[in-house]
């Protein structure tokens, strides 16, 4: 969705950037997005405060909660599918082959 | 005390999930329900976790008296802390000792729980606890049609695998599918959003490709293929 979307915008997103974590695509305050989608994922209070705080800083507190509810969305999201098997058709994956080699995931367990 | 300004259309989803969690539900209590979503909410802040394949039940992390069953509470520690492990084999071990569609119940309550509790965690807020739970007993509700879908684990709601896997892996619950979308649409896009690319709560708010970009990088962190 982030490729799709991205390139409807007009701005193709290298998702190596998202995968590795490194950002530096042309996106609106994408570094910023990407550190706090990052620490919202890992377990460090202090880097998350600082994350969310950077956030702020550079949009608004509505824009940082409208981002943290999208992270905890898919923390939902992420759940619902590992836990139920979901997985997409044959003809998906294959229209998808590029992402999911820049994202790093094609070996992960939940490959189903 | 942290003061947040949340929006008044996501406060109240997760509100109402909160009290959607300690009411009866389909094939469990409320006690039960709450009981679970202890659970999850130990294994999402649990800092020294479980390996994936060493069931809670069976450590010294819960309490003594707890009113749904132990694989019921290893199946909402699992999914809770280690989803990207689950496969085929320990969701049917799972099936087989609970039944299909109340792993299905218990799937929706890890997953709707975790949801709020990280959207808490996320804007520097504590997690709330849950309502006394509702007397009464589940509700029993079985859809007339259940199939088979090619496309998840789960029986869904006929005719299977016409909409996302994502979308009808719920189908056969219905009021835990109600509340999932219902929080989904708050907490990303509404349904009928999806396809397009312009799409923004408000003005000044996430764009579309801000909103994927996050939405990658937590799925990605989770190990989640889908």
């Amino acid at each position: 969705m982030l490729s799709w979307s991205s390139t409807q915008a007009g701005d193709e997103v290298d998702l190596t950037g998202v995968a590795d974590g490194t950002g530096g695509f042309d996106i609106d305050h994408g570094d910023e997005l990407l550190r706090f989608a990052t620490q919202c994922a890992e377990r460090d209070d202090t880097a998350l405060a600082s994350a969310r705080d950077e956030l702020t800083s550079a949009t608004d507190e509505a824009f940082m909660v409208d981002a943290a509810a999208v992270a905890a969305n898919f923390e939902m999201m992420t759940r619902l599918a590992d836990s139920t098997g979901a997985r997409m058709p044959s003809d998906v994956l294959e229209a998808r082959a590029g992402q999911i080699g820049a994202m790093g995931v094609a070996e992960l367990t939940s490959r189903r | 005390m942290t003061v947040v300004d949340i929006r008044s259309d996501l406060a109240e989803v997760h509100e109402l999930a909160w009290e959607h969690v300690a009411r009866p539900g389909s094939w469990w209590t409320a006690a039960q329900r709450v009981d679970i979503a202890q659970t999850v909410l130990l294994a999402i802040a649990d800092d020294d976790p479980l390996p994936p394949w060493v069931g809670v039940s069976a450590s010294d992390r819960l309490p003594e008296q707890r009113v749904a069953p132990d694989p019921a509470h290893d199946a909402a520690y699992r999914i809770a802390r280690h989803a990207g492990t689950m496969t085929a084999d320990v969701f049917r071990r799972f099936a087989d000792d609970l039944g299909e569609l109340p792993y299905v119940e218990l799937c929706a309550i890890v997953s709707s729980v975790a949801a709020v509790a990280h959207f808490r965690r996320n804007v520097g807020l504590d997690v709330p606890p849950f309502p006394e739970p509702v007397d009464g007993e589940p509700t029993g509700e079985r859809p007339a049609d259940l199939a088979d879908p090619e496309f998840n684990w789960v029986p869904v709601v006929a005719p299977a695998d016409q909409t996302a896997a994502v979308v009808q892996a719920y189908s056969a619950v219905p009021g835990e599918m109600t509340n999932t979308w219902r929080m989904a649409t708050a907490q990303y896009i509404p349904n009928e959003e999806m396809i397009h690319p312009d799409w923004s709560r408000r003005p000044g708010g996430l764009t579309r490709p801000q909103t994927e970009l996050v939405a990658a990088r937590v799925a990605q962190l989770r190990e989640c293929f889908y």
